[in-house]
């Protein structure tokens, strides 16, 4: 079994996010980007499937500007087997994004399509998902235990307040929470090898999807300052100042 | 606990941008396919692992330490682990020849990695630096039966290293070695003796160590030709790898030392131990000495590499710290405000970043010189690397030292308790300035023996070039101010060589009198230099240098305002020659 | 225009948040339209018909639509969204789980986790964490939105009660399976993925009357238990619970701070938080320097009335 696992190059989590002085959006010129965290998460679990013997090839698949290969190289480097670079200078939303894994899932056959749940720069959480709906393949979000088997995949999902077990039949979708596994340091031999492992590239138009936005972003801008602290006298005013700020 | 960040926008400026490696490793053979953005990689996930699974075990090895329980050494809670994660991960032959399971990448990338290890736990970066050390010079010098039985494992990390060189009478002066080696009939020898400052010579992170001990023969001459070096394990190896009887290879106790606590540091009894002579008899000292240049470069990185530690916490702690007011604010803010603060923290940067440019130059050269196709380019390496290795040894651990006193004082009374970590870096860099050659014996090399080196060659070679430097520098409006500060310590020093190294003058003392500020002026100049350097490149670059390369420029200025002049006193001051030295009698100490 | 609103509810209640994208789905302008699916959810039909605001309440009651799978809900949404604009819901576990599949199937973008309303088809939405606020429009033909609940106050409940109108699940080739469910497992949360934090300092006294006031609180709150390294330091509280420069860094939705006084390595391990409160009896201790909200009083006293406060 194959397993095709979508990965993005992001600002990297530790690196502070400034917005642009013109609001068109924010500044990633000398910020640190690197593989989203939670597709890391999704590599490291397609990759441990591949070490127990149930996956037979890890195919990293990425979306984005020549430099997008970074996030393919760190999948190559965790222990994916080769990478497709859809490249592409277009900003894509996740629909489309969702629609050229469609054709690539179409193409390559994976029994599972391991995501992670959002990317960390624009916090979508939408591509496992309508990756699943094109497909009309089923779909277990935020998991955080994956069990597979020949035709099935049993996953643990976090849900509000608890968990949530759902047992899906293949080819599935599912797409990564934090507590799912934690990522392997990248052996030095294989940060190596990850530079000759294959990568090919593609373009949107080669696979006929229309990558056009559907969303207009107008403005980007800074988030409201944090306000100066105040005193309350009394405990009740104090749960009602929290219940009205949406803390509780 | 403090955080660490890999300083990789440094690094990969220095790669790329103002040495160029991708073009260097393009001719030496066996790097061809090191490219800059493979280097660029591999130093990314090493600083990840520095600091997500070293750094983490940094303050918390230096409050437990090593111990030695029934002759056995404990490491801290978590080094163990830490160290199979190291080993596993492959990191143990990052720069090891391939024909023995390493990587064989070249020692321009290995030292940079080296400095995150120094900087993100000293002791622990110090189990595979003395491996790697170990199995240099067993590559070296030892027999193909001994490479092939001990390389793979040393390589691999699965047996550690440890040098026994030093005793309890026999310290900067190995002519004294008492330690003995007898010839067995079975062609090894049997060794006896004790060794004091033993790094690494006892864990239980790795199921071998590998002991390279100095020891004199039966018939040996007297003092340094006398010396031959022994390989003793700690376990016997059989002919089948598989590890035989315990070797009498003791540990007698730990040093109870100021830092690098986790480090176990032994005295070791070598209680008629079995050992195997790698090299020639009575040449023990050369073999030593072939690895020597490698392992002070690795010493003098330690302190780049604490100075940095030290530097990054001061800085955030700076920005963040609300204290005071500074001269003409309204009201009390961050003390990064204060110009007293900033020439502190612009005193450890200003150091840090041009000792790492010196450390990627000075390895680009060693590469150079182990790889080079061309007998005159190793040549002419082979020299640079001589001259500057005492300079690098020295001066990074002197000056590195300095830079964490400076980044404990930013923290005030923070800095000198535990919780901020910034002690720590003061008492662990403390060593370097010891450990491998004192410091003075550095400044005596550099003096004595360097200066003289081919007739002088290395050293006009090194002046030629920031001459050369200083030439371009004056052209560039946004270098000028650089290259007139850098010009004028450049006569300074020129002058102050000529006096050292021509002997015109008739004080026999002079020489070792001048020694040590003499290397301090001299990696000022050094220092300088870079500066000059990166400020070119990073004109050069435009409008693409990052705001990090940007800011260099006025780095540069600072240097050369604030902290280069330091170079005409130290100037002045070895002209005072000897005489202020020896006037009182030794009896009026 | 016409919205439609899918309820996230357990069959027998709404959630909170149901209430609070309610509030946005007025603001869009038109008639807004309540979904609720599960199976035997009467009671959670119920419940959304007394919100203030909604014109009409569909009910699709069928064991298919049980533990809101993804699969059989986006395709009963989907059957229902010819006759909408906007198709909403709140951007909880259950809704981030199903609507980007709805609007998928449907063809069109979804705006993720809106925090305000400007108008119609334009919102604002916290990206990178919420670092950044970024103003969107949608331009296609319907408008697909998740909701922040912490973002809208919930609709009230109103003098009406609205129709309430069947629905049938949709059949399909549905190959999703429910296996089972642990729900509001005791276990506290983590410290460091917490939303909630509630952290004691020196002033606690000792152990017994940190496990005495902390817990409680914390377990009302469903929140992780911190302390600062005075607190660990005394043995009051695991020295894995210990936040701030030493011990773990933390950035909750809220970090409730309960005599500590603030010094500058504990600060630096949770300043990050949202929002932040404070009770101390000194009132010059720094930890109010950053709190939004400070009590100055005796905590021994203070929490238990904030306890009370939230019952």
């Amino acid at each position: 079994m194959k397993i095709l696992v979508p990965v993005k190059l992001v600002i990297d989590s530790n690196a502070k996010a400034r917005v642009k002085p013109d609001q068109s959006g924010v500044d990633l010129a000398n910020v640190k980007l690197s593989i989203n965290p939670f597709d890391e998460i999704s590599v490291e679990e397609a990759v441990r499937l591949k070490e127990a013997g149930k996956v037979s090839e890890v195919v990293a698949v990425t979306i984005g500007v020549a430099k997008a290969q970074d996030a393919l190289r760190a999948a190559l480097a965790i222990g994916a087997d080769r990478g497709i670079l859809i490249q592409t200078d277009e900003m894509v939303e996740p629909l489309a994004i969702a629609k050229l894994l469609a054709k690539v899932a179409e193409a390559e056959q994976p029994g599972v399509v391991i995501l992670g749940k959002q990317a960390i720069d624009d916090d979508s959480n939408q591509t496992g998902q309508m990756l699943g709906a094109l497909l009309g393949w089923p779909q277990a979000t935020f998991a955080s235990k994956v069990d597979l088997s020949a035709e099935a995949v049993e996953v643990t999902r976090e849900v509000d307040g608890g968990h949530q077990t759902l047992k899906l039949t293949l080819p599935a979708i599912v797409t990564t929470d934090l507590r799912l596994n934690e990522p392997r340091y990248p052996s030095l031999p294989n940060i190596m090898k990850a530079k000759k492992k294959p990568i090919e590239t593609k373009a949107p138009a080669d696979y006929g999807v229309d990558v056009t936005p559907r969303l207009k972003l107008l403005k980007v801008g800074e988030p409201p300052a944090r306000s100066a602290g105040i005193k309350v006298k009394t405990a009740g005013e104090l749960v009602e100042k929290l219940k009205s700020a949406g803390a509780l | 606990m403090p955080d660490y960040t890999a300083p990789l926008d440094d690094m990969t400026f220095l790669l790329q941008d103002v040495f160029d490696v991708e073009k260097t490793f393009a001719v030496l053979p066996g790097y061809e396919e090191v490219s800059a953005e493979l280097a660029a990689s591999v130093l990314e996930e090493a600083g990840r692992f520095c600091a997500g699974v070293l750094r983490p075990i940094n303050q918390s090895g230096d409050e437990e330490g090593s111990r030695l329980d029934n002759g056995v050494v404990h490491t801290p809670k978590g080094f163990k682990e830490a160290y199979k994660a190291f080993v596993d991960g492959g990191w143990s032959g990052l720069s090891s020849p391939t024909e023995y399971g390493g990587q064989g990448l070249p020692r321009t990338v290995q030292i940079l990695v080296d400095e995150m290890l120094s900087a993100s736990n000293l002791s622990f970066g110090l189990f595979p630096g003395l491996s790697r050390g170990a199995a240099e010079a067993i590559e070296a010098h030892a027999s193909q039966a001994l490479k092939d039985q001990y390389l793979p494992k040393m390589v691999a990390g699965a047996w550690t290293g440890a040098m026994g060189l030093t005793e309890g009478t026999a310290g900067s002066d190995l002519s004294l070695v008492k330690a003995t080696a007898k010839p067995r009939d079975d062609g090894s020898y049997t060794v006896t003796g004790s060794k004091i400052f033993i790094s690494s010579g006892d864990h239980d992170m790795a199921e071998n160590v590998i002991h390279l001990v100095l020891a004199r023969l039966p018939d040996a001459p007297p003092g340094t030709k006398g010396i031959s070096l022994f390989l003793c394990p700690k376990y016997l190896v059989n002919d089948d790898g598989s590890l035989g009887a315990r070797n009498a290879v003791n540990v007698g106790s730990l040093e109870h030392k100021m830092g690098i606590h986790a480090q176990p540091t032994c005295v070791m009894n070598y209680d008629d131990c079995q050992g195997w002579l790698v090299g020639e008899a009575n040449r023990g000292l050369n073999a030593m000495f072939t690895m020597m240049n490698a392992e002070r470069l690795f010493v003098g990185v330690q302190g780049l590499g604490l100075a940095d530690a030290s530097y990054q916490t001061a800085a955030n702690y700076a920005k963040e710290r609300k204290q005071g007011r500074a001269p003409g604010a309204k009201e009390s803010g961050m003390i990064i405000a204060h110009p007293d603060v900033r020439k502190m923290l612009l005193t450890m940067l200003s150091f840090t970043e041009a000792a790492r440019a010196l450390t990627v130059f000075a390895a680009l050269e060693m590469d150079k010189e182990t790889a080079h196709p061309d007998p005159e380019v190793r040549k002419r390496a082979a020299g640079l690397v001589a001259l500057l290795t005492p300079v690098i040894k020295a001066g990074f651990t002197d000056f590195g030292f300095e830079a964490t006193v400076l980044g404990q004082q930013v923290l005030g009374g923070h800095g000198y308790i535990r919780e901020w970590g910034q002690e720590q870096f003061v008492r662990d860099a403390r060593i370097a300035m010891i450990y491998e050659g004192t410091n003075g014996i550095q400044a005596q090399d550099l003096v004595v023996r360097k200066l003289g080196l081919d007739g002088g060659a290395p050293v006009r070679t090194f002046l030629a070039m920031v001459t050369e430097t200083i030439a371009e520098g004056r052209q560039v409006a946004a270098a000028r101010d650089t290259a007139a500060a850098l010009d004028e310590a450049l006569e300074a020093l020129e002058s102050v060589t000529t006096r050292l190294t021509t002997g015109t003058n008739a004080d026999p003392l002079e020489q070792n009198a001048a020694a040590t500020d003499y290397l301090r002026m001299f990696a000022l100049v050094t220092f300088g230099w870079l500066w000059l350097r990166m400020t070119l490149v990073v004109v050069a670059k435009g409008d693409a240098a990052t705001p990090h390369e940007k800011r260099k420029i006025e780095i540069a200025r600072f240097f050369s305002s604030r902290i280069l002049p330091q170079s005409l006193s130290l100037g002045s001051q070895i002209c005072s020659g000897s005489a202020p030295l020896m006037a009182i009698a030794s009896e009026a100490f | 225009m016409t919205t439609l609103l899918i309820a996230d509810h357990n069959n027998t209640s709404l959630a909170d948040a149901t209430s609070r994208a309610l509030t946005a789905a007025l603001q869009l302008g038109g008639d807004v339209h309540v979904l609720v699916a599960g199976a035997n959810d009467r009671a959670a039909a119920d419940a959304a018909a007394k919100l203030d605001g909604v014109k009409k309440v569909l009910l699709a009651d069928d064991p298919a639509l049980d533990h809101q799978l993804a699969e059989p809900i986006a395709a009963l949404v989907v059957s229902l969204a010819g006759d909408y604009d906007a198709i909403v819901a709140p951007a909880t576990g259950n809704g981030k789980n199903i609507l980007p599949r709805v609007a998928a199937l449907l063809d069109v973008a979804q705006v993720s986790e809106i925090t305000k309303v400007i108008s119609s088809d334009t919102f604002e939405r916290p990206i990178y964490a919420g670092n950044a606020i970024a103003e969107v429009r949608s331009t296609d033909r319907k408008t697909v939105l998740t909701v922040r609940g912490s973002a809208f106050a919930p609709a009230p409940q109103g003098a009406a009660t609205a129709p309430i109108e069947p629905v049938a699940a949709v059949a399909g080739d549905y190959r999703s399976f429910f296996v089972g469910e642990a729900l509001a497992s005791s276990d506290r949360p983590e410290l460091t993925s917490a939303k909630v934090i509630v952290s004691g300092g020196r002033a606690l006294g000792s152990a017994a009357k940190f496990n005495e006031v902390i817990l409680p609180l914390a377990d009302r709150l469903g929140a992780a238990v911190g302390a600062s390294r005075a607190a660990v330091d005394a043995g009051y509280a695991p020295n894995d619970d210990q936040v701030g420069q030493t011990g773990k860094i933390v950035a909750p939705d809220l970090y409730i701070a309960l005599g500590i006084s603030g010094a500058i390595q504990h600060l630096a391990g949770m300043k990050n938080s949202k929002i932040i409160v404070a009770v101390n009896k000194d009132e010059d201790a720094p930890i109010f320097q950053v709190a939004d909200y400070g009590i100055v009083g005796d905590l021994f006293q203070v929490v238990p009335e904030i306890e009370k406060a939230l019952n």
